[in-house]
């Protein structure tokens, strides 16, 4: 990172080497609000469809579980939302070494016309919009691949490996086990 | 259907000592060929009438009336039936298909037959078929639920999923093509020069 | 001379009509059925019923039915010149098409025991009067479980995902 960040500023003092840095590490640790709205939204919605499949298919009574209904849905959203986080964490680092070249050509012809902006100012701009790309792209990418893994894991172990439990016991495994599993996952991977 | 012969023949040899050496017998099974009994699916009802003795049974008639019109209808065939004739050594089937009105326990009892024991003799000689005993007749609903394939259920679950799976594919597609048709053209500008 | 021709040609046409044994010109109407969901049956049924008529004036012949090469009774039902032919076969066995029942009268079918006990071909018999049983085949259930598919497409659509990501964090 630090390297990276040395020879795109070029001869910048190094004073500006740890601003940037700073900046960067401000980008990424922080998981805004709005990133985390977007998480625990997206995670309620993924984790509340397989009551659907319980409901139509594995025929469970909806009035005595919704007790179950509802904790298993919020533990799921909160073990779903933290798979989001870790995986967009691991992906935003790598998608912006690749992004790097594109992002800064593209920003560098948008603002060549702008002579009144400083060179410093460019450069910052250019390592916002970079640390933004990566952020959207790790975090589309991570809600889209959590979410494909999180369904087929409900569909199978729901329909295959707890076939024979009762509706009520299969939906509190097969949808906790496979919130459980994708938290586990997420942070496993380097 | 070994365990039916087996009975049928020790039946037959029990009976057949004390009898006269002449005359017909009949046997007759009535047997439920079904999986599963189910309101207002088709059960089939298959009498199988054996004459076990030694001359042709003649003036045959089966009646069965324990399907009361109330509980069953009858899609196939009928209850009530005459044959002229039942050679020796051989056996006639009789197949009728009805279908249950409602659910719930039913005793499948035995229906009745009356024939003629030979040429000579005038009286009928009245016998009853096998039992198949109870069953349970499934209402519609439970069996639907146990197995119907729910496809309708399913398309509505992928279109549920769908755009939980389908917008933020899309958003990093776009965004990801663009940026590689970015660095793609600058590497082929690279190589130009 | 004419009077004696006369006389006999009469009687010979009352004898004709009276001693009717046999079936001139016989139409049949018949009703099939076959079970057609076999998701709760072990067999399959096939049930034909029908109504014979003749120009000659008969009363429930006895009739015969060729089923599957087996020569059985008819059944005679309630109703007077009406039959049921029915038999089962196993599920699995069961082949969908046209069935034909060939029914003979009493001389039909002596003369089939008899080609039958002489080794002559039983089909030069010619029947009184044929049956056309249509079985179009039975719901035996879904081909594919939907359950199974749905967990295949899942699982494609994760190994996508998955093999994407591979592909960025490489």
């Amino acid at each position: 990172m630090k390297n990276s960040a040395a020879k795109s500023s070029g001869k910048q003092p190094k004073s500006f080497t740890r601003e940037e840095e700073l900046l960067l590490q401000d980008f990424s640790r922080n998981v805004t609000t709005k990133s985390s709205a977007l998480f625990y939204g997206n995670a309620l919605i993924v984790t509340s469809i397989p009551i659907w499949l319980f409901y139509r298919i594995h025929m469970i009574d909806v009035y005595s579980s919704i007790i179950s209904f509802i904790v298993v849905t919020l533990v799921s959203t909160y073990l779903v939302a933290l798979a989001y986080k870790n995986t967009k964490f691991i992906l935003k680092h790598k998608v912006a070494v690749k992004r790097e070249e594109a992002v800064t050509r593209e920003m560098t012809k948008k603002l060549a016309e702008d002579k009144k902006m400083s060179k410093k100012e460019k450069d910052e701009r250019i390592l916002w919009k970079k640390n933004e790309v990566a952020d959207f792209e790790a975090t589309t990418f991570s809600i889209f691949y959590n979410n494909a893994l999180f369904l087929a894991l409900v569909i199978f172990t729901s329909f295959y490996v707890l076939k024979t439990f009762t509706p009520a016991v299969n939906y509190i495994l097969s949808v906790g086990s496979a919130g459980g599993l994708i938290a586990l996952l997420s942070t496993g991977s380097q | 259907m070994n365990l039916l012969l087996v009975f049928l023949a020790v039946l037959a040899f029990v009976s057949g000592n004390d009898e006269e050496e002449t005359g017909a017998r009949l046997l007759v099974s009535k047997q439920i060929l079904n999986k599963y009994l189910v309101e207002d699916k088709d059960i089939i009802v298959k009498y199988t009438l054996y004459n076990v003795g030694n001359s042709a049974a003649l003036g045959v008639q089966l009646t069965d009336n324990s399907f009361h019109p109330d509980a069953f209808a009858v899609v196939g065939g009928q209850l009530n039936m005459k044959l002229d004739r039942i050679a020796p050594g051989t056996n006639v089937s009789h197949v009728v298909v009805v279908r249950p009105r409602k659910y719930g326990y039913f005793n499948f009892t035995a229906a009745e037959i009356n024939y003629r024991p030979s040429e000579e003799v005038k009286e009928l000689q009245l016998a009853v078929t096998s039992e198949p005993g109870e069953g349970l007749i499934i209402a519609f609903r439970d069996y639907d639920k146990k197995f119907s394939p729910h496809v309708l259920d399913w398309m509505a679950f992928a279109v549920m999923t769908l755009p939980s799976l389908l917008i933020p594919f899309l958003l990093w597609y776009s965004s990801k093509s663009k940026y590689e048709k970015l660095s793609k053209h600058k590497k082929e500008k690279t190589s130009k020069d | 001379m004419v009077k004696n021709i006369l006389f006999l040609l009469s009687t010979l046409t009352i004898f004709s009509l009276g001693v009717a044994d046999t079936c001139t010109n016989p139409q049949v109407a018949a009703t099939a059925y076959t079970t057609n969901d076999a998701t709760v049956l072990t067999n399959i049924a096939f049930v034909a019923e029908f109504q014979l008529s003749c120009s000659s004036k008969v009363n429930s012949l006895p009739l015969y039915a060729e089923i599957n090469g087996r020569t059985v009774p008819a059944a005679r039902l309630s109703e007077a010149n009406k039959y049921q032919v029915s038999w089962t076969e196993d599920l699995k066995k069961a082949r969908s098409g046209d069935y034909n029942v060939n029914l003979y009268d009493e001389e039909g079918y002596a003369a089939l025991r008899k080609a039958a006990r002489s080794g002559e071909d039983p089909s030069a018999v010619k029947p009184l009067v044929t049956i056309v049983v249509n079985y179009p085949g039975a719901y035996q259930g879904p081909w594919v479980n939907t359950d199974f598919m749905a967990a295949v497409l899942a699982v494609l659509v994760w190994y996508l995902a998955f093999s994407a990501k591979s592909k960025l964090l490489a």
